[in-house]
């Protein structure tokens, strides 16, 4: 059993690196990111890439989180001049693109027929041992980050960011210029999706294109809602409540022994839209989140 | 199937009793050999996924009528690869590590199977699949996998010969953009050229548009006599119906997943007409084929020939019960692997159905099984080298009109 | 490339682009008046195309004719689907009216998996097609024209001439167009706005119904159906200017030749990303889309 949460485990805090990142973007400056996947893909490939040709994952991780840094760049250009609805549907465009790149270069990334036999973590530890500390590894990963985010939160910057997302004519006027700050949040968030792009890529040891696809970008959109935006801890607890359904309701569907697997998949995604629905409606403050915050 | 659920409800009970006890070493030697279903329920491969489980589900359910294979019981733990690595690496591990299941089989799509295949590696488990891609023979480093579908560069290799054979010199071909079939119509090329021909037009087209028009006339415009692909149902059914709309008149090689009796129920006999399907298999007299057609269709409500994937299913469980009858009371796994070439290749008795290869063993006569899927001749590499039926529809029925042979020491 | 060549991109292009049009007009309605993209709207699509897949199966034989037995199918599929847009107004997105954007479009995203999976839970996930017959195309000197093509067209632009008389010369109609026009206006002019509001998400629902048939004749019906014309839709829209029914469906068009022609260019999966490139092009140069109020932007 353990074996398997252990691996339960590395998911929902790989998702919790995405949702901190996103919480960050969203929650502290209101930026609108439906494009959050195409980040987690680039760090995934940058990393894998890098990683097949031998360098140390030590360097490819930091230049996973690099690569994705940069590529929110433009995406942090756009969000100055578009209103959030089309930022919305701008970024899930950009991050469609992303996939449709990584599909279509071959040479670079072989293709749909993806890239196989990435270097394990820790492989050298040997499987469970290796498994292990990847878990682990991740629990550093996303307690530096949480605390990152808080620091961020309590500094001047923080202050700054709320200012910008609450009312940004008083902020220009007051002679300061929310484009660079809005970017550099963007290029964090990025950032930790780029991170946490590296682990998913170095923990499966396979990646394909066809796996970065906007489902990705609404389920943690699904975990800040669920625990709450602009909160850390919401963060954690939103991935974990839906990791936790979504694996859960395997042993759910051995409970119920009249429902085939084909309508358990169904019901899944019945009862995640029916979740994304009853939380609008009656808590959209999440678990964890402040009401109006 | 309520053996294997009152089972379920109790491992999670009793994995937490064990993890609080002393770790014991887990004997192979248990009273059930337990096999982890891993298809794709849901996602790209759900067309034959639920297929593929019930095939895997009725041959457990025959072996375990005949008394089991090696004096054991077989027991089926079933999970959904949702056609997605990442999930599918979830579910291997729940099926490895809760339910210790001793082999994982049904994995359809490349992804899966490459993702699953070093956590299997690494447990010592026996790994199925049907997926087409090359590499999964190169990483087969501990020969613990099994591919019962022919690679997709076997399968090109047959549509060339077919090609040949029908008198065709100016193939195109049309793929969807995936790794099977890029793999399948790649594989087509290279035979093709190997033999000094020429592809005039190729395109990749990418799933789920609502037209192909302009991929469909880029290839006509070089004016092919004969068009290869590498696609799946919904997409084939776009691009017959938009080709026979525009009036040309060359012919269509199309693997058997695609052009199949749901083809022909989409469109009508009249565009069908004359589409020549391919796909691996079985020998002519084949009582397999027949035996599995009616469970299934019984089971399913319709015939085995809708999903060419689920024979092959079914084959793996009888393969895996045969070897573990040659193998022996308490074999472990390792040792049931090593009889899978003894009972599935030639030389030996020819057998098609799990009874008659039980009995023969037992007067302890050397087998060869052949299946309801092909004749089950695994090659070094743990890959089948199936001959591959040329099926033609005519008048709306899917007609055998020919059988390829491509060598099994066949490389592109 | 060859002026036939040319001349087949294009009419693929509208074609693709009259279908897209009707799902971008029930978005661009939504966003001007619900102030938000309603991510549902590809998967009432779908619903639609299996309700009106439903109604021709069951209807066959009892009715005459394939092509009879479908327009039945088609107005009673758009009748369906409105409703369901209503009850979804009146339940959930009426209620987060006031709430951030972001709310009604996660609902939306919600309601569209809910509807999805419910499809999926009582017909399976097969495909299915519309029993339609086939017939060949004309062939003018190389240029192409599929008849099925010219009746899913024509049928576009029936309903969204309809819509649009409706929008100039209806009452309801003016009025729904005023609002979408300049909400802050409206209210201050005291039009009542609950009637208003269910006329515009059954329309909504209409359109999409009647979209995802089209859409169903030209391909096949599956569960990701509407789901994939989302983005195409969305970009139309953009592209077209929120709020302006004519720059839905101009802009629709637009996307359409435009993805066709560039596919000799960057090869027919790089299609979808020119269409947000064209996008994002226009919307760093005119923030407002090509038919949009500049007033509407941030």
């Amino acid at each position: 059993m353990d074996a398997y949460l252990i691996a339960v485990g590395t998911v929902v805090l790989i998702y919790a690196l995405l949702a901190i990142g996103l919480n960050l973007q969203y929650g502290e400056t209101g930026l609108i990111n439906f494009g959050h996947v195409a980040f987690f893909a680039l760090g995934a490939y940058a990393s894998a890439l890098l990683a097949l040709r031998g360098w140390p994952l030590a360097v490819t991780f930091a230049v996973a989180a690099a690569v994705a840094a940069v590529a929110a760049i433009p995406l942090g250009l756009a969000a100055l001049r578009l209103r959030e609805d089309y930022l919305a549907i701008a970024t899930l465009g950009f991050s469609e693109t992303v996939r449709l790149m990584l599909q279509e270069e071959r040479a670079i990334t072989q293709g749909v027929q993806g890239l196989p036999a990435i270097p394990k973590l820790f492989g050298a530890l040997g499987g469970a041992r290796a498994d292990l500390a990847i878990f682990v590894a991740l629990l550093v990963a996303v307690a530096l980050a949480a605390w990152a985010t808080h620091l961020l939160k309590t500094s001047p910057f923080g202050r700054l960011l709320r200012a910008i997302r609450d009312n940004e004519a008083a902020v220009v006027a007051l002679g300061k210029d929310p484009a660079r700050y809005k970017i550099q949040v963007f290029m964090f968030g990025a950032a930790l999706a780029g991170i946490a792009g590296a682990f998913y890529a170095h923990f499966l040891t396979f990646i394909t294109p066809d796996q970065f696809v906007p489902l990705v970008t609404f389920y943690v959109w699904m975990s800040i809602i669920l625990g709450g935006v602009g909160s850390v801890r919401g963060a954690l607890a939103g991935t974990l409540l839906l990791v936790a359904f979504l694996e859960g309701s395997r042993f759910i569907r051995d409970l119920l022994p009249g429902v085939a697997e084909v309508q358990m998949a169904s019901i899944r995604l019945a009862v995640v839209g029916l979740a994304l629905i009853l939380f609008m409606l009656y808590r959209p403050q999440g678990l964890f989140g402040k009401r109006g915050g | 199937m309520t053996i294997s659920r009152r089972e379920l409800l109790a491992t999670p009970l009793a994995a937490a009793v064990a993890a609080a006890l002393p770790r014991i070493a887990f004997s192979q030697a248990g009273t059930t050999f337990r096999i982890g279903a891993l298809n794709p329920i849901t996602g790209a491969g759900s067309p034959y996924g639920p297929g593929m489980q019930k095939a895997i589900l009725l041959a457990v359910d025959e072996v375990n009528a005949m008394g089991g294979a090696g004096g054991r019981k077989l027991e089926v733990f079933a999970e959904d690869t949702q056609t997605k690595p990442d999930a599918a690496v979830l579910a291997a591990k729940k099926l490895i590590d809760v339910n210790k299941v001793q082999a994982v089989l049904g994995t359809w799509s490349s992804g899966v199977t490459l993702a699953v295949m070093p956590l299997t590696d690494e447990a010592n488990l026996i790994q199925m699949n049907v997926s087409g891609a090359p590499a999964i023979s190169t990483l087969d480093k501990k020969d613990l996998v099994w591919r019962y579908q022919a690679t997709n560069d076997r399968f090109g290799a047959a549509f060339a010969e077919i090609a040949t054979k029908r008198g065709y010199k100016r193939p195109a071909t049309m793929a969807f953009n995936n790794a099977s079939g890029i793999g399948n119509t790649e594989g087509f090329k290279k035979a093709w050229e190997k033999r000094g021909g020429k592809v005039v037009a190729s395109v990749v087209y990418e799933p789920s548009r609502p037209s192909y028009r302009s991929e469909l006339q880029k290839v006509l415009a070089e004016k092919p006599d004969v068009i290869v692909t590498g696609s799946y149902l919904p997409d084939t059914t776009i691009i017959i119906r938009e080709w026979f709309q525009s009036g040309d008149k060359n012919a269509w090689i199309i693997p058997g997943w695609a052009a199949n009796p749901d083809l022909v129920k989409a469109l009508g006999p009249e565009p069908c007409e004359g589409l020549i399907s391919v796909d691996s298999v079985s020998s002519e007299s084949s009582a397999a084929f027949k035996q599995f057609d009616a469970a299934y269709n019984k089971a399913m409500g319709r015939s085995a020939l809708t999903n060419v994937y689920a024979p092959m299913a079914y084959d793996m469980v009888i393969v895996l019960a045969l070897a573990m009858e040659a193998a022996g009371p308490n074999a472990t796994v390792a040792q049931i692997n090593a009889k899978i070439r003894d009972i599935a290749n030639p030389p030996g008795t020819a057998v098609s159905t799990f009874a008659e290869g039980k009995a023969m063993l037992g007067k302890k006569q050397k087998i060869n099984y052949e299946g309801a899927s092909s004749k089950l001749d695994f090659d070094q590499y743990g890959d089948v080298t199936p001959d591959f039926g040329v099926y033609v529809i005519e008048k709306g029925e899917l007609v055998r009109r020919d059988v390829v042979s491509i060598p099994a020491d066949y490389r592109p | 490339m060859t002026l036939v060549e040319v001349a087949n991109l294009v009419i693929n292009g509208l074609v693709e682009g009259a279908v897209i049009a009707l799902p971008a007009l029930a978005l661009t309605l939504v966003m001007a008046i619900a102030r938000f993209p309603n991510a549902a709207t590809g998967d009432v699509m779908t619903l639609g195309a299996y309700v009106a897949v439903g109604v021709q199966g069951a209807l066959a034989g009892a009715v005459g004719g394939q092509l009879f037995a479908l327009g039945i199918a088609t107005v009673v599929t758009a009748l369906a689907c409105a409703l369901v847009s209503l009850i979804a107004y009146q339940w959930i997105f009426r209620r987060l009216g006031r709430a951030a954007m972001v709310a009604s479009l996660l609902a939306s995203i919600g309601l569209g998996f809910l509807i999805r999976s419910l499809i999926t839970l009582a017909v399976g996930t097969d495909q299915r097609t519309f029993s339609l017959p086939l017939v060949r195309a004309w062939n003018f000197g190389g240029v192409r024209l599929l008849p099925n093509d010219v009746v899913i067209a024509a049928v576009a632009l029936v309903v969204l001439a309809l819509v649009f008389a409706w929008l100039q010369y209806g009452r309801s109609g003016r009025l729904l167009r005023a609002v979408a026009d300049n909400p802050d206006l409206a209210r201050l002019s005291g039009i009542r706005s609950q009637r208003l509001m269910w006329l515009l998400w059954a329309l909504a629902g209409a359109l999409a119904a009647i979209g995802g048939v089209l859409l169903g004749v030209k391909s096949v019906v599956m569960p990701e159906l509407g789901w994939e014309f989302l983005l195409p839709a969305f970009a139309a829209m953009i592209l077209g200017g929120i709020g302006s029914p004519h720059g839905a469906v101009i802009g629709a068009l637009l996307m359409g030749v435009g993805q066709e022609l560039s596919v000799p260019f960057v090869g027919p999966t790089y299609k979808i990303a020119v269409a947000f490139a064209v996008l994002f092009v226009v919307l760093m140069i005119r923030p407002a889309g090509l038919f949009g109020r500049p007033e509407l932007v941030r």
